[in-house]
């Protein structure tokens, strides 16, 4: 399994006590074991199934969680910029990916809503 | 299972071929091989070697039959495919332009954007358009070389509003709001001439679709509409689409709050949503500012009426879960006054509960109507104000200070032009124009402007379509007469919203040259219609040469029929609207012949209704003579004043049935 942080640089596994979400599963019920764990993974089963951005945002925003969050499963490149926006801090690669077809997506442009990019903006000037 | 056909669209450009056994594939019907069950296997076989199938989309064997010139597909959908659309002969199937042609200048290479009520792109808008369109090119350039699989390219072709059809690739274009300025108007007509057949189609979503596209060359289209400030992001998808309102915006007399700003806000907002852009399905939005409601807000998603509170501030009243399709549901409303700053955080709220919870098991029960149908409007709202009520202090606030960023880019409007007297003399004159201002145009917040519809559905044309040319004159008009600023209408039509009273007649007159000064907005001849199955995948029915033939048949009457709104869907998804017509008509494929149910009184508006079946479908042939029964019992029945729809209310559906079901 290839391991990828936040920026696409492949990353050793660390041991540790972990959590796993399903899609259906709601993280709100998970708040007492939060703080025995030193990561949550969140499962895509299709990366169409969107449920998990959800979870990783309620871990972080709701729930206070500061460990890594972790993507699994299915999920694309295309999805990445996404993913780390809504809290994911490390990436199990889909079989046959590549670290560097996750880094290529990074570069071009920005990331966030248009309407945060405009506000930073607004704020700068 | 008898004779058959091997059949696919090429993935590059879109184009349907035909296997033609060792000659390769062709473009033409009369190209392709004819297998019996006991060859077609291994012709399949033959047809698509090794990975040869990657460069094909929808590879297939399709059953033929003897027809009076020979042999044809057994099904009529796969003979339009094989012809090109019935509509449109001459639009003929097969490759129609060539890739990499030198084009002259853009429209937008010279022209600034001058439009006095339009959302200012600034550079760096147009900045992030092109990276959007680079991106896409990229990832076109990874489907082409088969690095994505069509399951995964998909989703992303469709969040850039491609979409293939069944002719081409079918480019969605943003229209956001449905306000254009008279540069992206020309843009569209640039696109329209040299990306495409010469034309576009305006959709009851306020965006404009052009149906001749190759994969290959759509980030080039994409690119080109980049340097007006156009895109296709999120016309597609499952993610939040292009927030529609009025098309009177800022000019209606009875406009309470401009809800263009907020629509504007809201395009932001959810534009590259990073959690919301892979949800159970589709998502629209509509928004209201006036006391009628002109963009449908309780069919929507989620629906926004507009308002200013008790202290003049700006409220909201928030509906969701309305729609229609295959399940037309009224909203159900779940705020009655929400204040600005809370607009986001509560859209967020409802969004999280419905990307949490909606179905993802059946995509026929995954919008979010059925999510609140099924855990009861009730149970719905509790979870949305408990999600709400748990968002961190702080997030997502609408600032005062942000509405007001984007309220500057905003520039408003100055009406200086006094009211001469011009358009009364004229009306006295000329009773042609007169029956066209009295149908076409409407009352303007400042006493001496007017806003002009101009119907791009002349009796017998193809409702919504534009070409090029026409295009380009609204765009020269919109110069002229309407500050350089264009609306495109839910009915499909397009709007000039500020237009001195004195500039009407000559308005009129070119418009007339063009043929455009069509006196019939609001009457049975101004019908919204879908694609249909002369062009659309999903259709089941034509729904085009069905409108066709009722504008045809009812024109000569309409004026003294009045205010009739008719809708046309091809098929089950209703994006014809037909639910919601005074008069709907749906098309329905009965053993391979088409037939239509006919639904009356429905309604889009503050008092939004979905319309009831009124007995067995009708045969196409007709179905004209059906709605002129309709009418009739309509013109017998009605007391002074009464629209169709008033007189359906009084007296119910029981002389309308009996019109159209007499004969039998």
């Amino acid at each position: 399994m290839l391991l990828i942080d936040k920026n696409a640089h492949e990353i050793p596994d660390e041991a540790g006590e972990a959590l796993r979400l399903t899609p259906a599963d709601n993280p709100q019920e998970l708040a007492g074991q939060l703080a025995k764990v030193t990561r949550v993974e969140i499962e895509f089963p299709k990366f169409r199934d969107g449920r998990g951005f959800s979870q990783a945002r309620l871990l972080r925003e709701r729930l206070g969680f500061g460990g890594d969050i972790r993507a699994v499963g299915h999920f694309i490149p295309d999805q990445f910029r996404f993913l780390r926006d809504c809290g994911f801090t490390s990436f199990a690669l889909p079989e046959g990916r590549t670290a560097a077809q996750f880094a290529a997506v990074l570069g071009g442009r920005q990331s966030g809503q248009l309407l945060r990019r405009h506000l930073e903006r607004a704020r700068e000037a | 299972m008898g004779l058959q056909v091997i059949t696919a669209n090429r993935l590059r450009d879109g184009v349907t071929i035909w296997f033609a056994g060792a000659a390769g594939w062709g473009e033409r019907f009369a190209d392709a091989a004819v297998y019996d069950d006991a060859a077609l296997e291994a012709a399949l076989a033959a047809s698509a070697p090794g990975d040869e199938a990657r460069a094909l989309l929808d590879l297939r064997a399709i059953p033929v039959t003897e027809g009076p010139d020979g042999l044809k597909p057994a099904q009529y959908r796969e003979e339009i495919r094989a012809r090109g659309p019935s509509v449109r002969a001459d639009l003929p199937a097969g490759r129609w332009r060539e890739s990499g042609t030198a084009l002259p200048p853009l429209p937008s290479a010279d022209h600034e954007a001058p439009a006095a009520g339009i959302y200012r792109y600034d550079e760096y808008d147009r900045a992030f358009l092109r990276q959007r369109a680079a991106e896409f090119g990229d990832q076109v350039a990874r489907r082409l070389s088969g690095e994505l699989s069509e399951d995964e390219f998909k989703p992303l072709r469709l969040m850039n509003g491609l979409y293939h059809q069944l002719h081409a690739y079918m480019l969605r274009v943003a229209i956001p709001y449905g306000v254009l300025s008279s540069v992206q108007l020309r843009q569209l007509a640039y696109v329209a001439r040299h990306f495409d057949r010469g034309y576009g189609h305006f959709t009851t979503r306020q965006n404009i679709q052009f149906n001749w596209q190759t994969l290959e060359d759509a980030p080039r289209a994409m690119a080109v509409l980049a340097e007006a400030g156009l895109h296709a992001i999120q016309t597609s998808g499952n993610c939040i689409r292009n927030v529609t309102t009025d098309e009177y915006a800022g000019a209606a007399a009875d406009e309470r709050v401009d809800p263009r700003l907020y629509a504007e806000i809201m395009r932001q907002w959810s534009t590259d949503h990073p959690e919301f852009t892979y949800l159970p399905r589709k998502f629209k939005i509509a928004i209201t500012g006036a006391a009628h409601d002109r963009a449908a807000v309780r069919v929507h998603d989620v629906g926004i009426e507009a308002y200013p509170g008790a202290d003049g501030a700006p409220r909201f009243r928030v509906f969701a879960g309305g729609g229609l399709g295959r399940t037309p549901v009224v909203a159900v409303m779940l705020r009655e006054d929400l204040p600005q700053a809370e607009l986001l955080r509560y859209l967020e709220a409802v969004l999280r509960v419905y990307n949490t919870l909606g179905r993802r098991d059946n995509i026929y029960k995954a919008r979010i109507k059925i999510t609140i149908r099924e855990m009861k409007p009730a149970h719905f709202i509790q979870m949305v104000e408990d999600e709400y009520a748990a968002l961190p202090a702080g997030y997502c606030v609408l600032e005062d200070e942000l509405v007001e960023a984007i309220r500057a880019r905003f520039p408003v409007p100055t009406f200086t032009r006094a009211d001469g007297g011009a358009l009364a003399l004229a009306l006295g004159e000329d009773a042609e124009f007169a029956a066209w201002v009295a149908r076409n145009t409407q009352a303007h917040r400042h006493p001496a402007y007017v806003s002009v519809a101009i119907a791009l559905k002349k009796p017998g044309a193809i409702p919504g379509d534009a070409s090029a040319a026409e295009m380009e004159l609204v765009a020269e008009l919109a110069d002229r007469y309407a500050g350089g600023e264009i609306r495109v209408s839910h009915v499909q039509n397009l709007v000039l919203a500020h237009v001195a009273k004195d500039d009407v007649k000559p308005l009129y007159d070119a418009l007339k040259a063009g043929g455009l000064a069509v006196a019939n907005l609001g009457l049975v001849s101004d019908l919204i219609a879908c694609p249909g199955m002369d062009y659309c995948a999903l259709a089941t029915a034509r729904s085009i040469p069905v409108a066709q033939r009722v504008a045809e048949r009812l024109a000569a009457r309409e004026a003294a029929i009045g205010t009739l709104h008719m809708n046309i869907s091809g098929c089950i998804n209703a994006c014809g609207h037909h639910h919601v017509g005074h008069i709907g008509l749906l098309g329905v494929d009965r053993n391979g012949e088409e037939v239509y149910q006919i639904t009356l009184g429905g309604a889009a508006d503050e008092q939004a209704a979905i319309g009831q079946i009124i007995g067995p479908a009708v045969p196409t042939a007709k179905v004209p003579e059906a709605v002129e029964a309709l009418v009739d019992a309509y013109m017998a029945t009605r007391e002074p004043g009464e629209r169709f729809i008033d007189t359906y209310r009084r007296v119910g559906a029981k002389p309308f049935k009996e019109a159209v079901y007499a004969a039998d």
